[in-house]
C-alpha cells in the first residue's frame, strides 16, 4: 500500500468526521455562538481534506484554498459576531429559536419544552462595560480587603 | 429612374410623409397649422397624377404612331422590391416544377390607374382645402389632418398596385381609414357604433374577397396582375416585368420562363387561358362579394348611411367619391375574369340595378340631408355596377360608361356632400331637412353650387351626370338588344333597363326634394344655429365652386371629345374587349354601329324627359302647398309603402333579427360555457398550487437549522443516488 | 457487504446513538454511556484507518486525529459555551498538528495564530459580554437532537465508506485506480520542500495574487460592515443596556 494513499485516506476520513460533527452541532445547538463554532469546525474538516489532496497531488492549490478559507472565516467571524451582538441586544438572549420571523404567517412558532431548573453554574469571569466603574461583588470586596 | 416610375412612387409617398409628419408634430408643434403638410402633399400628388395622365397619354400616342402594337392596351409596371416569397409553394401540375409564392411590390401605370389617381387626388385636394374651414375649431384638428393623407396614401396605392395581395392590403387600409374617420368623433356613441358597423359589414365582404383571392391562387398559381419573367435560376430569384410599355420583352432563348399574370398580356392575348365554368363563376362572385361590401351594394349596403356620422368632408371624400368606388375599380380591373363567366356578369348587373332602385326608393322619404345623399351614393354605385354588368366580349361600352360615371359622380357627389356640409356648418350641426328651409338668400354660393350638383345628379343636359348615366342606360339597352337569341337574358336586361330609367326618375325627384326643402320655402333656421347662420368661409366655398364647374364641364367635355373613352379603352382589361370587338367587326361587317348611334339618341331623350318629370314632380309637391305632400304621404302610408321606404326597407331590423340576435344568442351561450366550464377549470388549475402550497407550508417554519438540515438531507439523497448507481 | 462497509455501518449506528446521548437534552443522564459509545465508534473507525509508513507516523497521526475528533465531540456536547469554545480551541490545535504532519507548516502556524489566537478569543469576548445569569435554557437543550445526530452521523458514514471504497478500488491490472502521478522525489521538491514558506509565498503572491487582493478587499468590507452593524445611532445609545 502506497503510504501516500494511506495518508490521503486517513486525512479524508478525519476531515469527514470533523465536518459531520460540526454539522450535528450546527443543527442541534441553540446558542448562536456555539453554532458559529460548529460552522468553523466544518470549515476545518474541509481544510484538512484540501491539504491532504494538495499533498497527494504535490500541488500548493490545496494550501492556497485553505489560506483563503481562513481569510473568509475571519471576515465571517467579524460580521457574524457583530450580528450576534446586535441580536443579543434586541432579544437579550443568544437563543437562535427567538428568530423565527421568516416562517409562513399561519405557521405556529416552535415552542421549547419546559426544562427543570438547575442550580446556577459557577460564574466565569465576565467583562464589565467599558467606561463604567466596575460592579464590585461582595465576595470580591472580601477578596480585596484581604489584600 | 424614368418619369413614370418617379411619379408612381411620389404620388403615394407624399401623402404618407404628410401623415407621418402630422401624426408626430401635429399635436404639439403644428396645432392649428396641421393642414399645411396635408394640403401641400396632396396638391403635389395631384399635380403628379395629372402629369402621369399625360405621360400615359404620350405613351399611347407613341405606341400608336409606331404602328400596330404587339401589346393589348397600354401598361407599364415597375417593381420596387420583393416583399415576401416562399419557394415551391404551389404545385401547378405534375409536369411543371412547383411554383413559388412571391409578393413583389409592384406599381402599374395604365389608363385606368391614371384616371383613378387623377380623380382621387383632385377630389382629395379639394376636400382637404374645404376641411380647413369645416374643421377649424375641432379639437381633433391635427388628428383629422393625419388621417386624411393616410387615406389618400392607401387609396392611391389601392389603385396603382399590380398584385392582388397588395390590392387586398390597401383594400383593408382604406377600410381602416374609413373606420377611423367615421368614428372620428368617437365620444359620440352613434359615431363609434357606426364605425364598428362599417367595419363589421366590410369584414363580411372582405372575407369573400379573401376567399376569392385564395381561389385565384389555386386556379392560376399567381396573384400578380402582370406577366413576370422568371430568372434563369427558376423560382425565387428576382423577377422582372416582361411587358414593358409597348414592347414585349421575351427572352428568345427561354420562352417558357414567363409566368402569366392573372391580368397579364399573355392571358389577355389568348383568352382561352382563362378557366371558365363553375370556378370562374365562384371567383367572380367572391370578388363581387368584396366589392359589395366596399361599395355598399345590396345586401351589404347597410353601413354606408350610418357612416354619415363622420365629419362631412369624410363623407364627401371617402363615402361618396373615392373609397366606395374601390369595388367598381376592382371589378373593372378584373373584367377579363368576369368575362369568363356570363352568370357572374349578370349577377353584377342585377345587383347593381336592384341596389340602384332600392336605394333610390329609400332616399325618397329620408329627412336627413346627408342620408339622402348617402342613399343616392348607393344608388349611383349601383348604376356603375349595372354598367359593368352590361359588358360583353364584343362591347366594353358598359365598363367605360361605369368608369365614366364613377369619374363624374366623384365630382358632383363630393360637391353635394360638401354643400350639405356647408349647410350643416351654418345650421350649427343640424342636418334634418324638416328643421330648416329657404336658405337660398342666406347662403347664395352654397345654393348655386348645390343646384349644379343636383342637376348633375338628376342627369340634366349638359351636366356631367347626364352623359355618364346616359351611357350606362344605353349600354344596358344595347345589351338587352344584343341578347335577342336568349329570351331569358334579354328579359333580365330589359328589366334592368327599366329599373335604371325608374331610378333616374326617382333620383331626379329625391334630389330636388332635398334641394327645395333646403333652399326654398319660407326661411327657417334651427335654434342651434344661433347667429352663426351665414355663408361659409372662402376655404369652403372655393372648393365648392371648383367642383361645381367640374360638375358642369367634365361630362360634356370628355363625352363630346370622346377623350375619356378613347383613353380608358387603352387600359388592358378594356383593350382586350376592344381588340376582340375589332376582330369581330372586321369579320361581320358594320351592322351594329348605326343601331348604336340611334339607340343612344333615344336613350338620351327618354332619360332627359324622365329626369325633367322627376324635377317637375318635386317642384309640384315641395314648392307648392305642404298639404299636398301630407295628403300623398297619407295615401301611400295606407298601403304601407311610405313606411317601408321611411324605414329603409327595414334592412337593419331584418339583419338584427336574423343575424345579430342569433349571434348574440350564440355569444351568450359561449359566455355561459366560459363561465361555468372554462373558468371553473382555470380556477381549479389555480387552486392546485394553492393546495400544494398549503400542504408544503409547514416546511417554512423560519428555523435556519431546519433549513440547513433540509439542505443536507437533500445532499444525502443525491449522494445515495450517485453511490447506488 | 464488505468488511469495511460493515465496520463503518456499525460505527455510524453507535456514533449516532452516542452523539445523541452526549448532546445537551435538558438532562445530564446517559452522558457516560454516550461517551463510551462514541469511543467505541471512533475505535471502530480507527480500526479501518490505513497504516502509514512506520509506527512512529502511525502513532503521531492517531494521537493528533484522536485529540482533534474527541475535542470536536466535546465542543458540541458541553453545555457551557465557554467550555465549548475552549474545546474547540483544542480541536483547532489538533487540526494544526495534522496540518504540520501533512507538511503544511505555514498553515499550521496560521491556524494557531489566526483561529486559536484571534478568532476564538473574539468569541470568548462576545460570550463574556453576553452572559446570562444562571444556566440559560438554550444552552441546556438542543433542537431536534435525534434527527440532527442521525443526519450528521449518516453523512459521516456515507462519506467515510465512499472514501474508503474509492481509494481501495483496483483496476484490471491490479493497480489502484486512484494513484498519484507524482513520486516522492517530486514532493520533496514541491509541497514537502525545505523552503516551504518561500514556496507558499511565491505561490500565494504569484499565481494567486488577484485572489489575495480580493480577499484583502473582502476583509476591509467585513471590517466596515461589522463597524456599521454594531455602531448604534445616538438615540439608541441613551437606552439602558438590555437586561437579561
Amino acid at each position: 500500500m502506497d503510504p501516500e494513499i494511506a495518508l490521503l485516506h486517513n486525512y479524508l476520513i478525519v476531515g469527514a468526521v470533523l465536518f459531520g460533527i460540526g454539522m450535528i452541532g450546527f443543527f442541534s445547538r441553540r446558542n448562536m455562538i456555539v453554532m458559529f463554532l460548529c460552522a468553523e469546525m466544518m470549515l476545518q474538516g474541509v481544510s484538512l481534506s484540501l491539504v491532504a489532496f494538495g499533498r497527494f497531488h504535490n500541488d500548493f492549490g490545496g494550501q492556497m484554498l485553505v489560506i483563503f478559507i481562513i481569510a473568509v472565516a475571519a471576515c465571517e467571524a467579524a460580521i457574524a459576531l457583530a450580528v450576534v451582538l446586535m441580536l443579543y441586544r434586541r432579544a437579550g438572549k443568544l437563543d437562535v429559536i427567538v428568530w423565527q420571523a421568516l416562517r409562513e404567517d399561519n405557521q405556529p412558532a416552535f415552542e421549547e419544552e419546559a426544562l427543570p431548573e438547575e442550580p446556577p453554574a459557577e460564574p466565569w469571569p465576565s467583562l464589565s462595560r467599558a467606561g463604567l466603574s466596575p460592579e464590585i461583588l461582595p465576595e470580591e470586596t472580601d477578596f480585596r480587603s484581604r489584600l | 429612374m424614368d418619369t413614370i416610375k418617379t411619379l408612381l412612387i411620389l404620388i403615394p409617398a407624399l401623402p404618407l410623409a404628410a401623415t407621418l409628419l402630422t401624426a408626430v408634430l401635429g399635436k404639439r408643434v403644428l396645432r392649428r397649422q396641421s393642414h399645411w403638410p396635408t394640403v401641400l402633399a396632396i396638391g403635389l400628388s395631384c399635380a403628379a397624377s395629372l402629369v402621369l395622365v399625360f405621360q400615359v397619354q404620350q405613351g399611347i400616342h407613341k405606341a400608336e404612331s409606331e404602328g400596330p402594337s404587339p401589346q393589348v392596351g397600354y401598361e407599364k409596371v415597375v417593381t420596387l422590391w420583393t416583399w415576401a416569397g416562399v419557394d415551391g409553394a404551389y404545385a401547378y401540375s405534375t409536369s411543371e416544377p412547383a411554383r413559388g409564392f412571391r409578393i413583389d411590390v409592384t406599381l402599374r401605370a395604365d389608363p385606368l390607374t391614371a384616371v383613378m389617381l387623377a380623380m382621387v387626388t383632385l377630389v382629395s385636394l379639394l376636400v382637404a382645402v374645404y376641411s380647413i374651414g369645416y374643421m377649424h375649431d375641432d379639437p381633433g384638428y391635427w388628428r383629422f389632418f393625419s388621417y386624411i393623407p393616410l387615406f389618400v396614401f392607401s387609396m392611391t396605392m389601392l389603385v396603382s398596385v399590380s398584385n392582388f395581395v397588395l390590392l387586398y392590403v390597401f383594400w383593408e387600409a382604406v377600410g381602416l381609414c374609413s373606420y377611423l374617420l367615421i368614428g372620428f368623433w368617437f365620444q359620440k356613441p352613434a359615431a363609434a357604433a357606426a364605425g364598428k358597423k362599417a367595419f363589421l359589414v366590410n369584414r363580411i365582404g372582405d372575407f369573400g374577397f379573401a376567399l376569392g383571392l385564395f381561389l385565384l391562387w389555386t386556379t392560376y398559381g399567381t396573384l400578380d396582375f402582370h406577366d413576370v419573367k422568371l430568372a434563369a435560376g427558376g423560382e425565387g430569384t428576382a423577377a422582372t416585368v416582361v411587358h414593358h410599355e409597348t414592347e414585349i420583352v421575351e427572352d428568345a432563348d427561354q420562352p417558357g420562363l414567363v409566368r402569366a399574370g392573372v391580368l397579364g398580356q399573355t392571358m389577355l392575348r389568348d383568352r382561352a387561358l382563362y378557366v371558365t365554368g363553375g370556378v370562374a363563376t365562384a371567383i367572380c362572385l367572391l370578388l363581387m362579394l368584396g366589392a359589395c361590401g366596399k361599395s355598399a351594394q345590396f345586401p351589404l349596403h347597410v353601413w354606408l348611411p350610418d357612416a354619415m356620422e363622420g365629419p362631412t368632408p369624410v363623407s364627401a371624400l371617402i363615402h361618396a367619391a373615392t373609397m366606395v368606388t374601390a369595388g367598381v375599380y376592382m371589378v373593372t380591373r378584373c373584367l377579363p375574369l368576369f368575362l369568363a363567366s356570363e352568370v357572374a356578369l349578370q349577377v353584377v348587373a342585377a345587383i347593381g340595378g336592384f341596389t340602384a332602385l332600392l336605394a333610390a326608393l329609400t332616399a325618397l322619404t329620408q329627412t336627413d340631408l346627408k342620408r339622402i345623399l348617402a342613399y343616392s351614393t348607393i344608388s349611383q354605385l349601383g348604376y356603375m355596377f349595372l354598367g359593368l354588368g352590361a359588358v360583353t366580349l364584343l362591347s366594353a361600352a358598359g365598363a367605360v360608361a361605369g368608369m365614366f360615371h364613377l369619374f363624374t359622380h366623384a365630382f358632383f357627389k363630393a360637391l353635394l356632400f360638401l354643400g350639405a356640409g356647408s349647410v350643416m356648418h351654418a345650421m350649427g350641426g343640424v342636418i334634418d331637412v324638416r328643421r330648416f328651409g329657404g336658405l337660398r338668400r342666406l347662403m347664395p354660393t352654397t345654393h348655386w353650387t348645390f343646384l349644379f350638383g343636383c342637376l348633375a345628379l338628376a342627369g340634366i343636359v349638359p351636366f356631367a351626370g347626364f352623359w355618364s348615366k346616359d351611357l350606362i342606360l344605353a349600354a344596358v339597352g344595347e345589351q338587352a338588344y344584343s341578347h335577342a337569341l336568349d329570351p331569358q337574358t334579354q328579359r333580365l336586361y330589359y328589366l334592368l333597363y327599366i329599373a335604371g330609367l325608374l331610378t333616374a326618375f326617382l333620383t331626379a325627384f329625391y334630389t330636388f326634394r332635398a334641394f327645395f326643402l333646403t333652399f326654398y320655402g319660407e326661411e327657417r333656421i334651427p335654434r342651434e344655429a344661433g347667429h352663426h347662420a351665414h355663408e361659409s368661409p372662402r376655404s369652403m366655398t372655393v372648393p365648392l365652386a371648383i367642383l361645381a364647374v367640374c360638375a358642369l364641364v367634365v361630362g360634356a367635355y370628355f363625352e363630346l371629345t370622346h377623350g375619356f373613352a378613347h383613353f380608358l379603352e387603352q387600359a388592358p382589361p378594356l383593350a382586350m374587349i376592344a381588340a376582340e370587338q375589332a376582330t369581330a367587326e372586321a369579320g361581320a361587317g358594320l351592322g351594329q354601329s348605326a343601331h348604336q348611334a340611334l339607340s343612344h339618341w333615344w336613350v338620351a331623350v327618354i332619360s332627359s324627359l324622365i329626369a325633367a318629370a322627376g324635377i317637375a314632380l318635386a317642384a309640384l309637391l315641395y314648392l307648392g302647398h305642404p298639404q299636398r305632400v301630407e295628403r300623398l304621404t297619407r295615401t301611400l302610408d295606407a298601403g304601407g309603402l311610405y313606411r317601408l321606404s321611411r324605414g329603409k326597407f327595414f334592412f337593419d331590423e331584418i339583419y338584427d333579427l336574423f343575424v345579430v340576435r342569433p349571434l348574440q344568442a350564440v355569444a351568450s351561450l359561449s359566455f355561459l360555457f366560459d363561465r361555468t366550464v372554462i373558468d371553473r377549470l382555470v380556477d381549479g388549475c389555480g387552486l392546485m398550487p394553492k393546495r400544494i402550497g398549503a400542504a408544503l407550508r409547514p416546511l417554512q417554519n423560519g428555523m435556519i437549522q431546519f433549513y440547513a438540515l433540509a439542505m443536507v438531507l437533500g445532499l444525502l439523497v443525491l449522494l445515495g443516488t450517485l453511490l447506488t448507481m | 457487504m464488505s468488511d469495511s462497509q460493515l465496520t463503518f455501518t456499525l460505527a455510524t449506528l453507535l456514533g449516532a446513538v452516542g452523539v445523541w446521548l452526549l448532546l445537551p437534552r435538558g438532562t445530564a443522564r446517559g452522558w457516560a454511556a454516550g461517551a463510551v459509545l462514541v469511543a467505541i465508534a471512533l475505535g471502530l473507525g480507527a480500526s479501518r484507518m490505513l497504516r502509514l509508513e512506520d509506527w512512529v507516523a502511525d502513532g503521531v497521526f492517531f494521537i493528533l486525529a484522536g485529540v482533534t475528533v474527541v475535542a470536536a465531540v466535546a465542543t458540541i456536547s458541553f453545555r457551557d459555551p465557554v467550555l465549548c469554545a475552549i474545546w474547540f480551541g483544542l480541536s483547532l490545535l489538533g487540526t494544526a498538528g495534522l496540518f504540520l504532519f501533512a507538511g503544511a507548516q505555514f498553515l499550521a502556524v496560521a491556524t494557531v495564530v489566526v483561529y486559536a489566537g484571534a478568532i476564538l478569543v473574539t468569541f470568548l469576548f462576545v460570550l463574556m459580554l453576553a452572559r446570562p445569569k444562571g444556566r440559560a435554557t438554550w444552552n441546556r437543550s438542543s433542537w431536534e437532537p435525534v434527527v440532527s445526530a442521525a443526519t450528521g452521523i449518516v453523512m459521516v458514514g456515507v462519506l467515510s465508506m465512499t472514501i474508503s471504497d474509492v481509494l481501495a478500488l483496483r483496476g484490471e491490472t491490479g493497480r489502484p485506480i486512484v494513484e498519484a502521478a507524482e513520486t516522492a522525489g517530486d514532493r520533496a521538491e514541491g509541497v514537502l520542500a525545505d523552503q516551504h514558506v518561500a514556496l507558499v509565498g511565491a505561490e500565494l503572491f504569484g499565481r494567486n495574487l488577484v485572489a489575495v487582493e480580493v480577499a484583502g478587499t473582502l476583509l476591509l468590507a467585513a471590517l466596515v460592515g461589522a463597524a456599521v452593524i454594531v455602531a448604534r445611532p445616538r438615540s439608541e445609545a441613551q437606552e439602558p443596556p438590555a437586561a437579561d
